[in-house]
């Protein structure tokens, strides 16, 4: 019977989207996480009696055919990109991008990494690095001297030193944006890979036309709205219960055709 | 002959079917744009089953098409620049390997050279069949009810959206597409009205979709009581008027 092996589809597409929805959940207060929904599309269709199909010797034709569906599938798990709120911490290297963009990650491999998540902080030398150790590029150096560091809205590093009045600039930082942001590939630790579907990264200024302005002192939490997530999962549930009745139901249709006696 | 358990039996067999059809709404309860369908059951115009001793002709039954309900889905709001739906008849038009095919699913993305694509990277048509360049440089797209999208002020093109006349014309591609196979030609769709930040929900009811579960496995098992008492009749008759005293 078709019906069970559709209904298995729905079930198993309802089970990913209860996979996807967990994961957002767990996922609430990560800094710079965007959450990720779950999309489905119709399988293919099976044609028993082709519309078209002459019905008659007199010319007349079948106007819609018999096109049986075969169930549904998870068509992509997409990210929604939009902006997350910004959330003061007071931390003077924490950093959150208002807008678009992605800060460059120099990966240990050499490989170039994206990231939204800007709780960063310098490590043993002074450089700027993620909470993973790894460097920003371009890279910022700040003085081992430095009494304060401020970073403007358009990603200017400056330090004040002591005894010395005039902030020193040490560096711009750069973001990079692309053509689909939703094609990067996630490899965790909120980090991002350029990929095919994502196209070449164009690494400008903060604050130019089309890319985010830096905000200091403030991360940018994940953009998981906690209550649609839930109503989602009850959807998701209930979703999964009817394909379920389904699945019951073509039960009881077999069972009554095996229990026919002659 | 007696015909009577055959006639349950085709009655079966458009059952099952219909189990197929409604097994395949539920499973789609959250595709966005898909069409709820049902199976169209007729008698047999044909042959008849039984057409001597009786008043009424009984004839078995046939399933003669799929119809669907190309009417409105729920529009979902999803805040998505890139997500569209159409409000009103109509379809979004993507050029495939194979030709157009339409859709009303636009959870449409950007590809890796800026052009608009479905979630299958098949590209979004504009007027005149064109592609659509979107600039990631560039604010956010914006599109108004009557498709036309503009970037920073500038136009970027204008979404197609068509209609047919006989939407039977359509047959179905999956992945949300349909694809036209007859000689009826589209037309642009004067009255549809393209929605941003919206998608277009399913129009499956999930409750009519359980009644008519139920109605189905029950009428099945209607059918199949009746095929146990005609053969029930046949064994009795068999006993009885072949008894040799």
């Amino acid at each position: 019977m078709r019906a069970l092996r559709i209904a298995a589809t729905g079930m198993a597409a309802q089970q990913l989207n209860v996979e996807v929805i967990s994961n957002n959940i767990a996922n609430m207060n990560t800094v710079g996480f965007k959450r990720q929904r779950a999309e489905f599309q119709d399988l293919l269709y099976q044609s028993i009696e082709r519309q078209g199909a002459q019905s008659s010797e007199a010319g007349t034709v079948v106007p819609t055919g018999v096109q049986l569906g075969s169930g549904v599938k998870a068509g992509s798990v997409y990210r929604i990109t939009g902006q997350g709120n910004l959330t003061q911490t007071g931390n003077r290297f924490d950093l959150a991008i208002d807008g678009r963009g992605f800060f460059q990650v120099q990966m240990p491999s050499g490989e170039m990494a994206y990231t939204r998540a800007g709780n960063f902080a310098v490590n043993d030398q002074g450089i700027l690095v993620t909470d993973d150790g790894y460097i920003i590029e371009p890279q910022i150096s700040i003085p081992t001297d430095a009494k304060d560091v401020v970073i403007s809205r358009t990603g200017q590093v400056q330090v004040l030193t002591e005894g010395n009045p005039t902030p020193q600039a040490v560096g711009q930082l750069e973001i990079a944006i692309f053509f689909n942001e939703a094609g990067l590939e996630a490899i965790g630790d909120n980090l991002f890979l350029e990929s095919g579907a994502s196209g070449a990264a164009s690494v400008g200024t903060p604050g130019d036309v089309g890319y985010g302005q830096l905000v200091q002192g403030y991360t940018e939490a994940s953009n998981v709205d906690a209550v649609s997530e839930i109503t989602a999962l009850i959807v998701a549930q209930r979703a999964y219960e009817m394909n379920s009745k389904v699945v019951t139901a073509a039960d009881e249709m077999l069972q009554a055709t095996s229990q026919l006696k002659s | 002959m007696e015909n009577a358990g055959y006639i349950a039996l085709s009655r079966q067999m458009t059952l099952r079917r219909e189990l197929d059809v409604a097994a395949n709404n539920l499973a789609n309860a959250d595709s966005v744009g898909f069409k709820v369908e049902q199976l169209m059951v007729e008698t047999e115009e044909g042959d008849r089953a039984r057409n001597f001793g009786v008043s009424h002709p009984a004839r078995f039954v046939l399933d003669s098409g799929v119809g669907r309900d190309f009417g409105q889905g729920t529009l979902r709001q999803t805040g998505a620049v890139l997500d569209f739906a159409v409000e009103g008849d109509g379809f979004f038009k993507v050029g495939g390997p194979e030709g157009e095919r339409y859709t009303r699913d636009g959870r449409f993305t950007l590809d890796a050279t800026g052009r608009l694509v479905t979630a299958q990277g098949l590209p979004v048509l504009g007027e005149g069949g064109a592609e659509i360049l979107v600039d990631p440089e560039k604010p956010d797209i914006s599109v108004s009810a009557d498709g036309v999208i503009s970037q920073d002020g500038e136009r970027l093109g204008r979404l197609e959206v068509v209609r047919f006349d006989a939407l039977g014309a359509l047959s179905k591609d999956g992945d949300g597409l349909y694809a036209n196979r007859s000689n009826a030609t589209p037309e642009p769709a004067a009255d549809a009205r393209v929605r941003q930040g919206m998608v277009e929900e399913s129009n499956v009811q999930p409750i009519i979709e359980i009644t008519n579960l139920i109605e189905i496995s029950r009428a099945y098992e209607r059918m199949a009581k009746i095929i146990e008492q005609t053969n029930d009749l046949s064994r009795r008759s068999v006993e009885r008027l072949g008894r040799v005293s």
